[in-house]
């Protein structure tokens, strides 16, 4: 049997979205600490403004690089508008203005023609063809080529963080915003990048989910929930912890769906399990795997 | 004492037993009386699709104050009270299609199966803070939903259809439904209210808002925060245990659909348009978004027929979460305190006229 071979990769197709997707997340909370209920809808629109511009007749791949850039601006604005008259507020306030936020865009994707329906990228021709087999388990290029540009920015980004100065600015922040400060770095600009950061991760976690699996509104804004096992797991605010969760909760869901499937009658494991996972490590390491470990016990 | 009872010049309060009582002056309680005798006439006057809103609106007035206990009054974010009424509603369906309760015993039955997974769920409190807790809810939010489905017992989801119910030799058919369900759900509402503003005044009521405002503090006065936070998540799982027992005989039927993560989310951005901690606002929230649900589905309506929008774009499932989303924002950002502070501001107004101060 080659069933678990089989379901690690398809674990890792899928955990590379999932981790392309947290890290968007990451950064945000990393930075400014804000809980992002938006970022299922944000996923949403990057990926909709890509297929929009494919549709339109725009080549592919420029497709998505201009629906990186409009989520980049995207968050950017997002930030500016709402989210830093929030600050200093009691975090029901800024999780509710989030969850206002993914509502909102939600509507307004609604008032596109793709609110409804389901929907598909037109495979660019590099990608068309043959696909190859591992173990038994058929992987079309897309996957590989989605996997590939997903691996490819999570170790863009990382480099972005260790190496250039922006990225440091962005870690000192993170760390302590008042020696930030002190140095005389610009802590809202640090945000602004932050959420634009956040925005371009999340139109190519879109633009490949799209490309891998199709375009729904829900399926693409389910991501953002899915999101909460995977910080949760690799801590919410470690970048490496968003990328060793991501293919964490990925391998542990399709995991789940090919052993317990056959045992829970109804199947569909999948669906909850990520969330089981969730309230295991919250229960017994809440800070997760590379988190820092500040949670106060009462 | 104050000169006189009906109205209140200034604050003569000398004990603290005065300082505890829920009616201030011989006003607050006749104007109380006043509000529940209009109350009762409402159905007279109200054509039958708006007094099926108002039911809504009562019910879900009682999950609302049961979120304001854990979210408003002790600070624990709630993203699953959803859940929990479907718990009541679930428990309430059962006992009375497999038990063959009658509505009196079911809904109850209802509020305390609410009550006992919220204490349940409410344990990750003891160790989590803020957004983890926030986390923990939701998870128990999907955990639930999918759980549900997967249960045949419970239909998997679908439909479990309720008996009517006869009260005082009126049967509940499907002409009187509404009519018969205002007079049932009202007095509950009310008691439900009044339960909590005397809950509020014992030292359990006041452990819990110091708990809110600094657990630290809380811990040195004696109080602790554990049982403080289990208890919040009992007592506001247990008022949404009965909105989901009441939920459930309204809707004559219990479906997962009705017990989801959005209704979660509306059951807090209902507290927060309302005013988080405070009972007026557990009331106008409600009032307030299930009126601007409806006021954008008929305005869509009207904007649908008009054909501005593009080909297969439907307005009302468009415009419904966007109305309901820049609700949310524009309150955060502008008025924080809610409905409950327009609310206070106007009383204060009207208190004092014609003086302005």
């Amino acid at each position: 049997m080659d069933l678990l071979p089989q379901l690690l990769i398809a674990g890792v197709v899928i955990g590379s979205v999932y981790a392309l997707a947290a890290l968007g997340f990451v950064l945000i909370y990393k930075s400014s600490r804000v809980i992002n209920f938006a970022h299922g809808q944000i996923i949403a629109t990057g990926a909709f403004i890509a297929f929009a511009l494919t549709q339109k007749g725009v080549n592919f791949w420029l497709a998505g690089l201009i629906a990186m850039l409009a989520t980049f601006l995207l968050g950017m604005l997002i930030e500016r508008v709402f989210l830093r008259r929030m600050v200093g507020e009691p975090i029901i306030a800024v999780i509710m203005v989030t969850i206002g936020l993914s509502s909102v865009i939600d509507g307004l994707i609604h008032l596109t023609p793709y609110g409804a329906g389901t929907f598909g990228f037109e495979r660019p021709a590099l990608l068309t063809g043959q696909g190859i087999e591992l173990f038994g388990l058929p992987l079309s290029k897309t996957q590989i080529a989605g996997v590939l540009m997903a691996l490819g920015l999570l170790g863009g980004f990382t480099y972005f963080f260790n190496k250039s100065t922006l990225g440091i600015t962005m870690r000192a922040v993170a760390d302590d915003q008042m020696a930030a400060m002190s140095v005389g770095t610009s802590v809202e600009r640090v945000f602004a990048l932050a959420w634009a950061a956040a925005g371009l991760t999340a139109a190519a976690a879109g633009v490949i989910l799209g490309l891998m699996s199709g375009l729904t509104l829900g399926g693409l804004a389910g991501i953002g929930l899915k999101v909460f096992p995977v910080v949760i797991l690799g801590g919410l605010d470690s970048v490496v912890g968003a990328i060793v969760g991501g293919m964490l909760i990925g391998i542990l869901e399709n995991l789940s769906a090919g052993y317990l499937d056959g045992i829970v009658p109804g199947g569909g494991t999948r669906e909850v399990f990520p969330f089981i996972i969730l309230i295991i490590v919250l229960l017994i390491r809440p800070y997760g795997l590379f988190g820092t470990k500040e949670i106060e016990r009462v | 004492m104050p000169a006189s009872r009906f109205t209140q010049t200034g604050n003569y309060r000398t004990k603290y037993q005065q300082d505890q009582t829920i009616f201030a002056t011989y006003a607050e309680q006749l104007s109380l009386i006043v509000l529940i005798g209009l109350l009762l006439l409402l159905p007279l006057i109200l054509p039958k699709t708006m007094l099926r809103d108002v039911n809504m609106i009562m019910i879900y007035a009682v999950a609302v104050i049961g979120l304001n206990i854990t979210t408003g009054y002790t600070g624990l974010i709630n993203i699953g009270q959803a859940a929990f009424m479907g718990v009541g509603a679930y428990a309430t369906a059962l006992a009375a299609t497999r038990l063959n309760l009658p509505f009196f015993l079911a809904i109850p039955i209802g509020g305390l199966a609410g009550a006992l997974v919220g204490t349940f769920v409410g344990l990750p409190s003891l160790r989590l803070k803020y957004l983890y807790l926030a986390v923990a809810t939701l998870a128990f939010q999907i955990i639930f939903e999918w759980g549900v489905g997967h249960t045949p017992l419970l239909a998997q989801g679908g439909a479990i259809s309720l008996p009517q119910v006869q009260v005082l030799g009126v049967k509940a058919t499907f002409f009187n439904h509404n009519f018969v369900w205002y007079y049932l759900i009202l007095p509950v509402l009310v008691v439900m209210g009044l339960l909590w503003r005397n809950v509020l005044r014992t030292k359990h009521g006041r452990s819990l808002i110091a708990v809110r405002d600094n657990d630290r503090a809380a811990a040195a006065m004696g109080i602790n925060p554990g049982t403080a936070k289990i208890m919040a998540f009992m007592i506001g799982s247990f008022y949404a245990g009965i909105a989901g027992g009441l939920f459930a005989y309204f809707q004559k039927a219990v479906v997962i659909e009705d017990y989801g993560l959005h209704i979660s989310i509306q059951l807090l951005a209902m507290a927060i348009v309302g005013g988080l901690g405070s009972l007026p606002g557990s009331f106008l929230g409600p009032l307030f978004i299930v009126a601007l649900d409806r006021i954008v589905g008929s305005g869509s309506q009207w904007l649908g027929s008009l054909n501005i929008f593009p080909a297969g774009v439907d307005a009302a499932t468009a415009l419904r979460p966007l109305s309901f989303g820049l609700a949310i924002v524009l309150f955060l950002m502008f008025e924080p305190r809610g409905l409950a502070n327009w609310w206070r501001l106007s009383r204060l107004y009207f208190k004092k006229w014609p003086y302005k101060f």
